[in-house]
């Protein structure tokens, strides 16, 4: 199946799933399971890691044996200024102007901060980054982090490690109509291989989740699967899925019912 | 194999890292009958060993939550040693290290219930095909008290722990599993030490090599050399790095608890560890950084709050001491043990060192016993050809 590559800040990826480098049982098992996602682009983060003693320099060492793209976040930043020191600490680490801004507004269900992220994301983009924001699937603000410069943006499916699924198709599939050529990737709280391939279904550009492979019994088997979920849902978009109907529709005309019945049928609907 | 005191003692045994393995080592060496000298790069009364600043679980079925299988089955080999050690160790010392195979109690709050659940589920997905890797009848006796690990209603979980809070409407008692006080027990071992004659250096960095253990001013001759160092081989040994991870300990008379209670949470992996004195070691966050600097101010925040969800009156306990400390990791967070003549390295125990030090002392003491066997074979045919030439 002919697909084009995704496309980010003008680099192009052949896969569809990105992936997040925390809690995997190990290092080695984080690795094995990078490989057999078949993800491009790998996230990390740095709040706690001691950025300035470059202290976790171990485990940056393993996730760029990875091979993948670095896309360090600001995971664990409660303000805009927070976040902005240290996606400037990241640029410096990782040479990478990319970024995955996050800024948290609720401690329990690490809601983003749709203000907080705004105005950083507004900083960032002047000072050169390349911001991939994390935030709801609110339109207005999605218009608004677009409008600020943002070529990508990262609406959640639902809080992060929940793996409730998407928790507002409604909205998220109103959001893909109302901007449908900015990449969107669903990001956070997929938990089933099912719920990242209905994201796909829906039209999104891509998918990144972290817990709901790090987390499984086999994390290596899991990613595997949730390359595949991920690649179906892509082709089912691309090949057009059917609308569902309301009634049913035979495939072959309902032979010895008269024509205006039939009409009649349907038009009593 | 070790077979009489005066045959061995010629066999010098150089021991660099004096915490938990190092230790555990001379004392097993030391008994043998082998002369044994043991190095330490801070002080042996306050060591900085990761072991020094653990909670001292051996708790093979909690710690599947996150670990491999691997882990628990050498851990489970590991609570067969531990009360013969501790038996030895509390007749040659007279003291009482804390160990309690009270089993322990997982629990979670309502709104994190399928944290509990998907936890169960692991843990009966693992245990269901889980045979000894050797057929003893005591491995054999262990496999079969993970029966006695059960679900726990309220009722239960307060029949077992009065004092934990009654939110937790569910829980599991996971067995067998045990604790003991890290720092009692480094501390006996270091009395044990010092009474068998083993040589205590401390205050002294230092490199291993085959037979030699070299420090900026001298350099030791060894039969054999075991480089115990944790963290303090990362110079030496590739791919080892250190993982953080920060605890409180803290006192209050009004909670009392039996046994090590963990609590569940989607980000977070705490527990509670009660020691004596009306003490308890809370921990641990697992942070991937070789930073040893203070405990920050959110790990404090989430070990604290855990503690207060476990009882309300933990917020009147008073807070003896907060430590960090770095555990010693390879890629795969499993531990490796690598013989050279001359040399053992052994390394890597991650977050589970209480829990698999009987099993890595095994592997390290078994080449040093193998070649002390060939060598009193030797002795003995000599002995043997000397008294044939008397006849």
């Amino acid at each position: 199946m002919s697909d084009k590559p995704l496309t980010l800040y003008g680099e192009t990826f052949h896969s569809r799933l990105l992936i997040g480098s925390a809690l995997y049982p190990s290092p080695s098992i984080m690795q094995s399971a990078v490989k057999a996602s078949g993800a491009e682009i790998i996230t990390l983060s740095l709040r706690r890691q001691g950025p300035g003693q470059e202290a976790g320099a171990a485990i940056w060492q393993a996730i760029k044996e990875t091979g993948c793209k670095l896309l360090p976040n600001t995971a664990g930043c409660r303000t805009g200024k927070e976040a902005i020191n240290l996606a400037e600490m990241s640029r410096e680490l990782f040479q990478t102007e990319w970024l995955k801004l996050e800024v948290i507004g609720d401690d329990y269900s690490l809601q983003p901060d749709p203000f907080g992220l705004l105005e950083a994301a507004s900083e960032l983009i002047t000072r050169g980054f390349k911001v991939l924001p994390y935030c709801t699937e609110d339109l207005i603000l999605c218009q608004r982090l677009r409008d600020v410069g943002c070529e990508v943006l990262m609406p959640w499916g639902a809080p992060i490690g929940t793996g409730l699924g998407l928790l507002n198709p409604y909205h998220l599939r109103m959001l893909r109509e109302r901007l449908p050529d900015l990449p969107l990737i669903v990001d956070a709280g997929i938990g089933a291989p099912s719920q990242a391939m209905e994201a796909m279904e829906m039209g999104f550009d891509a998918v990144l989740l972290n817990t709901a492979i790090a987390k499984a019994d086999n994390p290596v088997l899991m990613a595997e699967v949730f390359r595949n979920a991920v690649a179906g849902g892509r082709h089912a978009y691309l090949a057009g899925l059917m609308l569902p109907q309301q009634t049913a529709s035979p495939s072959t005309p309902t032979i010895g019912m008269p024509f205006w019945h039939q009409h009649k049928s349907n038009n009593s609907q | 194999m070790v077979t009489s005191f005066t045959m061995k003692s010629d066999l010098h045994i150089g021991i660099a890292g004096g915490g938990l393995l190092g230790r555990i080592c001379a004392w097993r060496l030391a008994m043998a009958g082998y002369q044994v000298t043991l190095f330490e790069q801070g002080e042996f009364s306050t060591p900085l060993a990761a072991g020094w600043t653990a909670a001292g679980m051996i708790s093979p079925l909690s710690e599947l939550e996150a670990a491999e299988p691997l882990v628990f089955h050498m851990g489970m080999e590991g609570l067969c040693q531990w009360p013969a050690w501790i038996e030895q160790l509390t007749k040659q010392t007279k003291r009482d290290v804390g160990y309690r195979e009270q089993g322990s109690i997982i629990v979670a709050h309502r709104l994190d219930a399928n944290a509990l659940l998907q936890f169960h589920q692991r843990l009966t997905r693992v245990l269901q095909d889980a045979r000894p890797r050797e057929n003893t009848p005591e491995l054999t006796q262990k496999y079969s008290r993970i029966q006695e690990s059960k679900w726990l209603h309220s009722d239960d979980i307060h029949s077992l722990e009065p004092h934990l809070t009654g939110q937790f409407q569910q829980g599991l008692l996971l067995q067998p599993e045990a604790h003991l006080h890290a720092r009692d027990f480094l501390d006996t071992l270091l009395t044990a030490l010092s009474r068998l004659g083993v040589q205590l250096l401390d205050q002294l960095q230092v490199d291993c090599f085959p037979g030699e253990i070299r420090s900026a001013q001298h350099s030791g001759k060894f039969d054999w050399v075991i480089d115990t160092r944790g963290t303090g081989a990362k110079l030496q040994l590739d791919g080892l790095r250190g993982v953080r991870g920060e605890v409180l300990i803290v006192e209050t008379d009004e909670v009392r608890l039996n046994r090590p209670v963990r609590l569940l949470h989607p980000r977070y992996r705490l527990y509670v560890v009660p020691r004596r004195n009306q003490q308890f070691i809370i921990g641990a966050t697992e942070i991937e950084s070789e930073d040893y600097s203070p405990i920050s101010l959110q790990s404090h925040l989430e070990l604290s709050s855990a503690l207060v969800a476990v009882n309300p009156a933990f917020a009147e306990a008073r807070i003896l001491q907060t430590a960090t400390n770095c555990r010693p990791a390879y890629i795969d967070n499993l531990p490796k043990v690598k013989v050279v003549p001359g040399l053992i390295t052994a390394n890597g125990l991650f977050r589970h060192g209480y829990l698999l030090a009987p099993s890595v002392v095994s592997k390290i003491l078994k080449p040093i016993e193998a070649n002390a066997t060939v060598r009193n074979d030797k002795q003995a045919c000599s002995r043997l050809e000397v008294t044939n030439d008397n006849r």
